[in-house]
């Protein structure tokens, strides 16, 4: 809370002022975006209309169209925000970073490693994957690092085309685990229990091929919520502890959107799933919104949290 | 006929079924309480160390420390059922706690490393038999279950498998020892 309004006052003291600089060039870049797509717009359909012969035409030549002009309007809108985004991200978001905890380094362009993302054993593997916004640190001796994920997998169509889709869109934050361990422990959203009701749910968690052995465990809450998966039962019981457990309620409750939580390589991975690229400056809405402002924040707060709302910082059981 | 063939195949299929997800669960709880056997050892195992250790500063607790000597030594002895092995795992995690809590009072007994080391220890063993006893009364329930419901149950009956106990010390319980009780066991 205090940290929230800490940054509150920064962003009024300090970055607001900026803020309306940004808000100046965004309205410039939007009307440079709108401006060529309507005269591309304009000359396609003149094209179309008067040099194209009447026996061409057909509503292959339309797609066609519609597709060069989709695939242009995305390079352009891409090519004009480029140096926009790379400059909000500098003086915005880093300066952020920076005032949240001065432990953490911000990198606009790394992120997480496709490695990491594999380890934690959350997803299936990816065909493609990216990420940016990578911000590394050690908070009360203990090293997070977390930036913002988007991972795709392969599919064909029903045309046979080749098509992406997004097995995972938000944060993803590692962190070293304060126990010691040695097999994986997968905790999911309860999503077969709640789409297929107790019975069938139950049974097809049980029998999930691609999960380890189904640990039930004894909290009636995160029973609810969560379904967890581990190669070693009495390990998962050590790792999830009662007070863990309620914590890792807390915790989702805090992100209000649905968490992946795995324990792998005495590591834990959180992936929480807001389905879009954080910390990224708007182009068609105002830059001065401050619900735009606080989800940057909160975003921020809860991945450094993490490490004091799950006692991470507490090596009571190590020695070391 | 072959009607007749199927329904008997499929009913055979099924009381395999049945009987084989008994004893996988039975089975199951005996391997869980096996591990929960090895860490109360290890447990019982430092348990001398720590009564040698706190033995000269502790002169008000020899009644407790008396105590939990003789009950390591019933529950080291091998010949003891699992459900006996129960009911001492929790009176010593009773008095551990209760000589854990008076170790606050010597402030040259917290200071020891060697007391601060055994402490460490326990409390990891702790929380690693805390995992194994949640797992072994999932196990125990997942077992409890089977033989009490339709139709498992009339299986059951007929294997003589009878309801087993699960460990019912609590997480609280255990932090908050009431000593005063400790001795009237």
């Amino acid at each position: 809370m205090e940290k929230i309004e800490e940054l509150n006052t920064f962003y009024e003291d300090k970055l607001y002022s900026i803020l309306e600089e940004f808000e100046e060039k965004r309205k410039k870049i939007r009307f440079k975006i709108l401006f060529i797509i309507f005269i591309v717009l304009w000359n396609l359909v003149t094209i179309y209309l008067f040099f194209i012969p009447e026996s061409v035409k057909s509503s292959e030549i339309i797609t066609f169209f519609i597709a060069a002009f989709a695939v242009f309007c995305t390079f352009i809108y891409k090519y004009l925000k480029k140096d926009y985004v790379k400059e909000f991200k500098q003086e915005i978001i880093k300066p952020l970073v920076d005032k949240l905890d001065e432990n953490l380094t911000y990198s606009a362009n790394l992120h997480i490693s496709k490695s990491i993302f594999n380890r934690s054993m959350l997803f299936r593997f990816p065909d493609r994957f990216s990420g940016n916004d990578l911000i590394v640190g050690r908070i009360d001796d203990v090293n997070l690092e977390f930036s913002d994920i988007h991972a795709q997998k392969k599919y064909k169509d029903n045309k046979g085309r080749t098509k992406y889709s997004t097995i995972f869109q938000g944060l993803f934050i590692v962190a070293k685990f304060n126990k010691t361990f040695y097999g994986s422990t997968v905790v999911l959203p309860d999503l077969a229990q709640s789409s297929f009701g107790n019975l069938i749910g139950s049974w097809l968690q049980e029998n999930n091929p691609n999960r380890e052995e189904l640990i039930k465990l004894d909290n009636v809450e995160f029973e609810k919520e969560f379904v967890v998966y581990s190669n070693d039962q009495i390990e998962a019981r050590y790792i999830l502890t009662p007070s863990l457990m309620e914590k890792i309620l807390n915790f989702q409750q805090n992100a209000s959107q649905d968490i992946y939580i795995s324990f792998i390589q005495e590591h834990i991975h959180i992936a929480i799933d807001y389905k879009k690229d954080l910390f990224e400056p708007t182009v068609f809405s105002s830059l001065l919104n401050k619900e735009l402002f606080d989800e940057y924040i909160n975003s921020l707060i809860l991945a450094v949290g993490i490490v004091k709302e799950l006692n991470l910082n507490q090596k009571i059981w190590k020695s070391f | 006929m072959s009607i007749t063939l199927i329904t008997l195949v499929v009913i055979i299929l099924i009381l395999v079924y049945l009987y084989n997800s008994l004893i996988s669960k039975k089975n199951q709880v005996e391997n869980i309480f096996g591990t929960v056997d090895v860490q109360l050892k290890k447990r019982y195992g430092l348990v001398p160390n720590l009564v040698a250790s706190v033995n000269r500063y502790m002169q008000h607790e020899r009644e407790l420390l008396e105590k939990i000597t003789s009950l390591r030594a019933k529950a080291i002895n091998p010949n003891i059922s699992s459900d006996e092995k129960i009911r001492l795992d929790s009176q010593i995690s009773s008095a551990l706690g209760s000589i854990m809590v008076s170790i606050e009072d010597y402030p040259e007994l917290k200071a020891n490393e060697n007391i601060l080391n055994l402490q460490l220890t326990l409390n990891e063993l702790e929380s690693q038999i805390s995992a194994s006893r949640r797992a072994y009364n999932q196990a125990v329930t997942d077992y409890n279950n089977a033989i009490e419901m339709i139709p498992t149950n009339i299986m059951a009956k007929g294997m003589n498998y009878k309801r087993k106990e699960v460990f019912s010390i609590d997480e609280n319980s255990r932090e908050n020892v009431d000593v005063s009780n400790l001795f009237n066991n």
